[in-house]
């Protein structure tokens, strides 16, 4: 049969193109996957330009990290919620909630820390799956169902805190968590100021980023896939390199990379690992683009539901402990409103509200634009309630922005 | 089309019968396909096509009556059971996900693993798409890219990639159920010429068709259903004119060759 066939740009012969005009196709082209990351780019320029520095300032950034800690790991088990077209509204409280428990646990209990941490991260895993039996077992709207959970673990953590208000946490190992920085390694006489261990990891990084990404390339070309030519590819690479590379360089110049930092990479990683690599994100994907085929095909859409409200009570209860150990404490109102900055964490991050598209790379980066955002205008001293409204324009933009390249695809 | 008289079938279902509630969708449904043969499936709404074949690929579990696999009887629960027995379905919506590419479609719910981690299983990419494209390759079907989105193709490319997928893994029989109903007249030819070459690679089909056309132009045989009963089985023949006017004729009910079956 005979189908009309696109023939696949070979770009390599055509060295000729200029590279803007190149970089304007590249980018046209793959404008879904770039977007966030420019924008990230052109609000922290911004920032950086209007606060004379002091937005990319060591002291600001590490501030910047680990205040989207805690939003960015439930971003990450949001996007997939929303990835299988459910949404789950009772994660904020919940994570106010079991950061109340672990403060409890700790001090009114006496639990060492290393106990008290997998027990909470397991009762967030037990509270996704209550969430995920109303949904899939009960067919219960995710939005009505979330939304008891939402009312529920409100009332739990003001029932766990009324007796004292604030509870104080004492545990310096927990309270790191949040405050605290990786150790660095000796002195040897070179680069004394800086944070060395974190620019060793810094040139870790790069190193595996450019091997992985040479390596891709070499193979895709070994098969004849297309791609885009040597220029933009080491211009990306460049690119990277560079935001790696300073990023490292500036929280290197404070008190090098924070413990939260370290969790949230870790947990970026893993995700992504697991929904670009394997056949559980594979699945998940397929669930969320058509549930009924993946029905047909042999997957469990409730199974998948399981795992996906299991991953997001885990991660709230993540984001608890990250929230509670920066307070060092627990109080009567934590996780207000998480869920909705992660919600809008998510879109702006590029996840589609229809179901089956959203990366968990860009829920990070929409959760570092949102906490940007109110990072750069406190600095600037604008008032809150114009804060507001400027994220809300952002967030509009995002989804906006996503629906006008969806229709273009079509 | 000439059948050895002594092959096996590849399916034979004898005397199905499927009832919902009052309603009786099959009464005693016998059917028989060959090896290497079209068999078209048609019937006014509700005359039970659909009904039966949800019956052999697992969707339904029949009250009675018995189906065999080139020989052999068995029984579906559900169905991954008669997939696993070789007999794929394609559905009328092409059932993909819109949002995977044309390999993951291809491979969706029997991914190739490339090793494990702990509980989780690791693609192996590269496998799945090689043999995608040596799929699309041998059923002649061009698409721009094993790595394009299905939503990204037209009503035809979709519905040979449904198709592809069910060729993929050693089918028995592949079911369509109304596999163009959804396309434009270009795009109509296109599968039925995909058809085509599926049959002479050897494969043994079942079409569901409201489309008479499409059934005279792939077809060897054709058997009518009309209530919940065959009322004709007959290999497709003759000018598509006469065709017509003889299947419309068993449809409306104006001729039955199993009267005497029904009223026994």
């Amino acid at each position: 049969m005979i189908l009309p066939q696109k023939q696949p740009l070979d770009r390599q012969e055509q060295f000729s193109v200029p590279l803007v005009t190149e970089l304007y196709y590249y980018l046209r082209e793959n404008i879904r996957e770039y977007a966030m990351f420019i924008a990230l780019f052109v609000i922290m320029g911004i920032f950086a330009i209007a606060t004379d520095g002091l937005f990319i300032s060591s002291r600001n950034l590490v501030n910047l990290l680990n205040q989207t800690g805690y939003i960015a790991v439930l971003a990450i088990g949001m996007t997939l919620v929303i990835v299988i077209r459910h949404i789950d509204l009772s994660v904020g409280f919940l994570a106010g909630f079991l950061g109340a428990v672990a403060a409890t646990a700790m001090t009114a209990w006496n639990l060492p820390v290393y106990a008290v941490i997998p027990m909470v991260l397991g009762m967030g895993i037990v509270a996704g799956l209550i969430n995920s039996f109303l949904v899939a077992n009960l067919g219960i709207p995710a939005f009505v169902a979330t939304l008891a959970g939402w009312l529920g673990y409100r009332g739990a953590l003001q029932l766990l805190t009324r007796a004292t208000g604030t509870i104080i946490i004492r545990d310096e190992i927990f309270n790191d968590i949040g405050n605290g920085f990786i150790p660095d390694i000796p002195d040897i006489g070179i680069l004394s100021g800086m944070h060395r261990a974190t620019l060793i990891l810094g040139l870790l990084a790069i190193a595996i980023y450019l091997a992985s990404e040479i390596r891709s390339r070499l193979r895709s070309s070994n098969n004849g896939i297309p791609q885009s030519s040597l220029t933009v590819f080491i211009l990306k690479l460049v690119l990277i390199t560079a935001l790696i590379g300073g990023t490292t360089w500036i929280l290197s110049g404070y008190r090098g990379l924070s413990w939260t930092a370290v969790i949230v990479l870790v947990v970026v990683g893993f995700y992504h690992f697991i929904t670009t690599r394997t056949v559980l994100g594979r699945h998940i994907y397929a669930v969320g683009g058509n549930p009924e085929a993946a029905e047909l095909s042999g997957i469990s859409v409730k199974k998948i539901t399981h795992v996906v409200f299991a991953s997001m009570g885990m991660l709230s209860a993540l984001s608890g402990i990250l929230y509670a150990s920066r307070l060092r404490s627990a109080t009567t109102t934590a996780g207000t409103l998480f869920e909705l900055d992660a919600i809008a964490a998510a879109y702006v991050g590029g996840v589609s509200a229809a179901g089956g598209v959203g990366r968990v790379l860009g829920s990070l980066v929409g959760a570092l634009v949102m906490t940007s955002l109110t990072s750069g205008m406190n600095l600037m001293g604008i008032d809150i309630s114009y804060q507001y409204i400027v994220r809300a324009l952002v967030l509009a933009a995002a989804v906006i922005f996503d629906v006008a390249t969806r229709q273009k695809v079509k | 089309m000439p059948q050895p008289v002594d092959s096996v079938p590849v399916v034979e279902m004898r005397n199905i019968k499927k009832s919902f509630g009052a309603v009786q969708a099959l009464r005693g449904v016998d059917l028989v396909l060959n090896k290497n043969e079209v068999l078209g499936l048609v019937g006014d709404n509700a005359a039970g096509k659909s009904t039966l074949m949800k019956v052999l690929s697992g969707a339904y579990i029949p009250d009675e009556g018995e189906i065999l696999i080139e020989g052999q009887p068995v029984h579906f629960s559900n169905p991954m059971d008669a997939r696993r027995m070789g007999i794929e379905m394609v559905y009328q919506d092409y059932a993909l996900a819109n949002n995977l590419d044309v390999s993951a479609n291809v491979f969706l719910g029997r991914e190739v693993v490339k090793y494990r981690v702990g509980p989780f299983q690791v693609m192996d990419y590269h496998q799945m798409e090689e043999e995608t494209r040596e799929l699309l390759t041998r059923l002649n079907i061009r698409l721009p890219s094993v790595k394009q989105k299905v939503e990204r193709l037209s009503g035809g490319q979709r519905q040979a990639v449904a198709i592809a997928r069910a060729t993929a893994f050693n089918a028995k029989v592949i079911i369509m159920d109304e596999p163009t109903a959804a396309l434009s007249v270009a795009s109509t030819q296109q599968v039925l010429d995909l058809i085509q070459e599926l049959k002479d690679q050897g494969a043994s089909i079942i079409i569901i068709s409201h489309r008479l056309e499409d059934i005279f132009q792939v077809g060897d045989r054709m058997i009518v259903l009309r209530q919940g009963r065959k009322v004709c089985d007959t290999p497709v023949s003759g000018d598509l004119h006469n065709f017509r006017e003889q299947v419309v004729a068993y449809m409306i009910g104006a001729r039955d060759d199993f009267a005497a079956k029904a009223t026994a």
